[in-house]
């Protein structure tokens, strides 16, 4: 059990411990759902909390008290539909920040560093300053982020695959290079537009939030991440190869090529959802993947499902400490995982002996 | 299994590195490739384990051109130990042996059991089981190597090509690891620097120079002083040692 320990590859790093991981990171995230739908601003007593929700599952309980009124809106509509948010976005950041990772197989990429963060603020902007998109209806700044995003993202692929096929390098460079060209019109469109109010509205939305969610957006998102999260469990062999580089991975038969491809156009779906929902949240997806590999290892049969569940606890509780850290006020999420997550991130780094992708 | 290469030809950014290279590595027999640094011998194996595409003249394993076979098929036939491996991410020595099994899985089975026992019984055979728990960063380069050479094992090919795996090794497991491929009993085709190491575990030598093939044959044909110099340009003679085999030693200015 010591050497075990000392393997400096993760305490967790055999299967039963991991399985044991992953069942107790599965309840907790059970019951820190339950646990925050009864936090918020407006004080309901716990009873009426499980009341309102019992009586949506299981058609039990008096329908004049649960089933409509404040109460019941509080609950159903405002509540719930946030926290189940805030499960898919963690979920989806924190697994495709991981992806990304191994997909330019460099420890310092989380899901925006391929032009996506730029992508999305450049629709963003255009939306908010310009106006254009707004057929799109009410949340046509998320649309439009949506896909600045999707197709910044598939433009680096394309970019990265001309002249000879793409490899991490290609990508990254592709991204950089594209992101400077986004943020580069998204300033001249704010400095031309001189609209102070426009320029707050782009800034506070790119600070992401989880308050709008819907019902009809969470049913499309929800399953979507689910999905999405499953089938990169299910490619955790291919993942693992992109990390040994493009010529290893060929003489074990894999030609990483095609994946590299499909994995992104994945992720960058996943992400444009993200986006539209809840804009930009920083750090979720760079951060919670290394905790993961502190635990867990690089392995990806353990990362990719430990870091979903992982990413989307963290998600939930940012996001009841930004409904009550300041009373009558709500903090942007993206700002409250900033300033704590980064500080305890540093402790982490500073305390194990991780390597964070470089030699130990 | 039996490897032949005909009529290899190769540019590179404008370089013509590979000059119509024909070679042929028989079942279950030792190949060496010698030359200079520069000469092609990398490039060559590059080409024969599908990281580069030859851009005339053709590989065949067993009479079957190689472009008819899937990278997952030859990757069951042919296991590559490089030349070195950094990797940006961090895994255990099991987890890198096991990875070893991926050309016999599909992309969704998981590793059982029965990948379990062979990675294991691979790290036994080059001496790492002690250190099993460790991680592959954590080791020293000879470590590294034959952890690397394990998850070849691993592959359980008929066939192993070796691009120049020794750089980094002490003696001692340089010939460690070359006595465990020998004693694998099948197809080696191998970049080797050091001469002497060539001539005593490689059945056929090709000598590499400038792109081309400058001779082939045994050991005793190819490694004579005159063909050392044409080679390396560098003063050689080749003795008998105590057991009658040859032995290459060299002479620079300082020696006299």
């Amino acid at each position: 059990m010591k050497k075990f320990i000392k393997a400096e590859n993760g305490f967790v790093s055999k299967t039963p411990l991991y399985v044991t991981l992953t069942i107790g990171l599965l309840i907790g995230l059970i019951f820190s759902v339950l646990y925050a739908v009864t936090i918020g601003s407006t004080k309901i007593p716990l009873s009426d909390v499980y009341g309102v929700i019992f009586h949506k599952l299981l058609s039990i309980g008096d329908y004049e008290i649960y089933g409509k009124g404040p109460l019941h809106d509080i609950v159903f509509y405002i509540r719930l539909p946030r926290l189940i948010l805030a499960v898919a976005v963690g979920m989806g950041l924190a697994v495709c920040g991981t992806v990304m990772q191994a997909i330019v197989k460099n420890p310092l990429a989380d899901p925006y560093i391929l032009g996506v963060s730029s992508g999305a603020s450049l629709g963003a902007t255009l939306a908010v300053m310009l106006g254009i998109g707004s057929f799109f209806g009410s949340n046509f700044v998320g649309v439009m982020g949506c896909l600045g995003a999707f197709l910044i993202s598939i433009l680096v692929v394309f970019i990265a695959n001309i002249g000879g096929r793409s490899n991490s390098v290609k990508l990254l460079l592709a991204g950089m290079a594209l992101s400077s060209v986004c943020s580069a019109f998204s300033s001249f469109i704010v400095y031309f537009a001189h609209d102070k109010n426009g320029m707050m509205t782009v800034s506070y939305w790119l600070m992401g939030s989880l308050a709008g969610a819907k019902w009809e957006n969470i049913l499309v998102i929800f399953p979507l991440i689910l999905v999405c999260v499953i089938f990169f469990i299910s490619q955790s062999r291919i993942l693992n190869l992109m990390l040994l580089g493009d010529e290893v991975s060929v003489t074990l038969g894999t030609d990483l090529h095609i994946y590299r491809n499909v994995y992104l156009l994945v992720t960058s779906i996943m992400i444009g959802f993200i986006v539209y929902n809840s804009g930009m949240i920083g750090f979720v997806g760079l951060i919670i993947p290394h905790i993961v590999r502190i635990l867990v290892g690089n392995d990806h049969k353990k990362l990719i499902p430990v870091s979903a569940l992982l990413g989307a606890i963290l998600l939930v509780w940012a996001d009841v400490l930004c409904r009550v850290i300041i009373p009558k006020n709500e903090l942007p999420i993206g700002i409250l995982i900033s300033m704590i997550g980064a500080p305890c991130f540093i402790y982490l780094m500073i305390k194990k002996t991780y390597g964070f992708g470089g030699k130990q | 299994m039996e490897i032949r290469a005909d009529n290899i030809e190769l540019t590179l950014n404008n370089n013509h590195i590979l000059k119509n290279i024909s070679l042929l590595a028989k079942d279950k027999k030792f190949v060496g490739i010698i030359g200079p640094n520069g000469s092609g011998k990398s490039t060559m194996l590059k080409c024969i384990y599908r990281v580069l595409k030859q851009d005339s003249g053709a590989i065949y394993l067993n009479e079957k051109n190689i472009t008819q076979i899937s990278i997952k098929d030859s990757a069951k036939k042919i296991a590559v130990v490089a030349q070195h491996n950094l990797y940006n991410f961090d895994f255990t020595i099991e987890e890198v042996v096991l990875m070893g099994r991926s050309p016999h899985k599909k992309s969704m089975e998981r590793d059982n059991a029965e990948d379990y026992k062979i990675a294991n019984e691979c790290i036994d055979k080059v001496g790492m089981t002690s250190l099993k728990g460790r991680t592959f960063s954590t080791l020293s380069g000879g470590e590294q190597q034959r952890i690397i050479l394990a998850r070849a094992l691993a592959q359980q090919t008929e066939c192993i090509i070796l691009d120049e795996p020794t750089n980094h090794l002490d003696i001692k497991y340089q010939l460690q690891l070359l006595d465990i491929v020998k004693s694998l009993n099948i197809t080696v085709i191998s970049a080797i620097h050091d001469l002497n190491i060539a001539a005593m575990y490689c059945d056929y030598i090709y000598a590499m120079k400038d792109g081309g093939v400058l001779y082939q044959g045994t050991a005793e044909e190819v490694l004579t002083s005159k063909r050392i110099k044409e080679l390396y340009e560098v003063d050689a003679e080749v003795i008998k040692n105590k057991y009658g085999k040859m032995n290459i030693v060299y002479y620079t200015k300082y020696i006299y």
